[in-house]
């Protein structure tokens, strides 16, 4: 049974993002926003994306999910490999974008 | 033989095409419009994947005493052979390649020309840098294109705004002119737009755009 929960706690705290409301990764080499449109766009087009926030500044992508959504690890950094990046850091947070973006300092 | 790879060094770095990157995102069509009197080029590509994109073109060439003509309808072809994603900085290094028909107002019928090149780009949310050459040979023909750019931009702007870039580019066109064409551009970016205007050495207005689908 402890082998179980163990199990169970692993995987919860592993690479999904189980009914947590935002990712929030660092984005290596995304320096143009022309050049970066692909990822909102790929981002923006899931189903379970709410929204979808790009700092080129501090190189930071922030994505807000819908209620009871996930997005995978693997997935997300498929999209930004497939837009040319590469993730540095992945972790899912439990705040609303408004916030991440108010912590990353931006008006917006 | 090291005075060959300088020689060959130096003319990777001493070219470029208009673009900051010849290609768009997995998936994505890109379009690309180069203008001036002298030399017009359009394309469009797709990616297929994130390294790959397949596309056709179009070039008008003129020489400088405005009597030679060329019209180039071509099929290309780009390769990401590598990329560095950096911390705050991204390269690449590109093969990019063509095949078509020439026509000119030198010579009767059309005439097969390829035109493999290869580009270096380097670029911050700062500085930029590109060097392209591509080989236009055809028979009895060499139009080799030959560019180099550098330029900065005024200042970081956020993902949502249009940034403005200083660009100065040096381009020869082979057997067309006999000199060096220099242009300083204003380049604005942004995340739905690239457009570049100026005016070159021979007080010939530029104007070059990018949009991906």
């Amino acid at each position: 049974m402890k082998k179980f929960v163990v199990f169970i706690a692993l995987a919860l705290a592993s690479n999904l993002a189980f009914a947590a409301s935002s990712i929030r990764a660092e984005v290596n080499g995304m320096v143009c926003a022309f050049c970066a449109q692909g990822i909102e766009k790929k981002l923006k087009n899931l189903s379970q994306t709410q929204d979808v926030f790009v700092d080129l500044k501090k190189r930071v992508v922030a994505v807000q999910l819908k209620d009871q959504q996930t997005l995978a690890r693997e997935d997300f950094t498929k999209i930004i490999q497939d837009a040319g990046y590469e993730v540095s850091k992945f972790e899912v947070v439990n705040q609303p974008l408004a916030d991440i973006k108010a912590e990353l300092g931006s008006s917006k | 033989m090291s005075t060959r790879i300088l020689s060959g060094l130096g003319l990777v770095l001493l070219a470029l095409q208009a673009q900051a990157a010849p290609m768009g995102f997995k998936d994505s069509w890109m379009s690309m419009g180069d203008f001036s009197p002298n030399w017009r080029e359009v394309f469009a590509n797709y990616a297929t994947t994130p390294r790959d994109a397949f596309g056709l073109g179009y070039t008008y060439m003129r020489s400088d005493d405005e009597e030679q003509t060329r019209n180039l309808a071509e099929l290309n072809y780009t390769h990401l052979f590598k990329r560095w994603n950096l911390r705050d900085a991204q390269a690449n290094f590109w093969f990019i390649g063509g095949i078509g028909a020439l026509r000119g107002n030198d010579f009767d019928g059309t005439k097969t020309m390829v035109s493999p090149g290869i580009q270096f780009d380097y670029e911050t949310t700062r500085v930029y840098f590109s060097a392209t050459q591509r080989l236009y040979r055809a028979h009895d023909i060499n139009h080799d294109f030959s560019s180099v750019r550098a330029g900065f931009s005024f200042y970081e702007t956020d993902y949502d705004q249009t940034q403005p870039w200083f660009i100065l580019e040096a381009r020869h066109m082979n057997d067309l002119s006999d000199k060096v064409e220099v242009t300083p551009m204003l380049r604005l970016i942004n995340k739905n737009y690239f457009v570049e205007a100026g005016v070159n050495n021979s007080s010939q207005l530029r104007f070059n755009f990018m949009y991906i689908f």
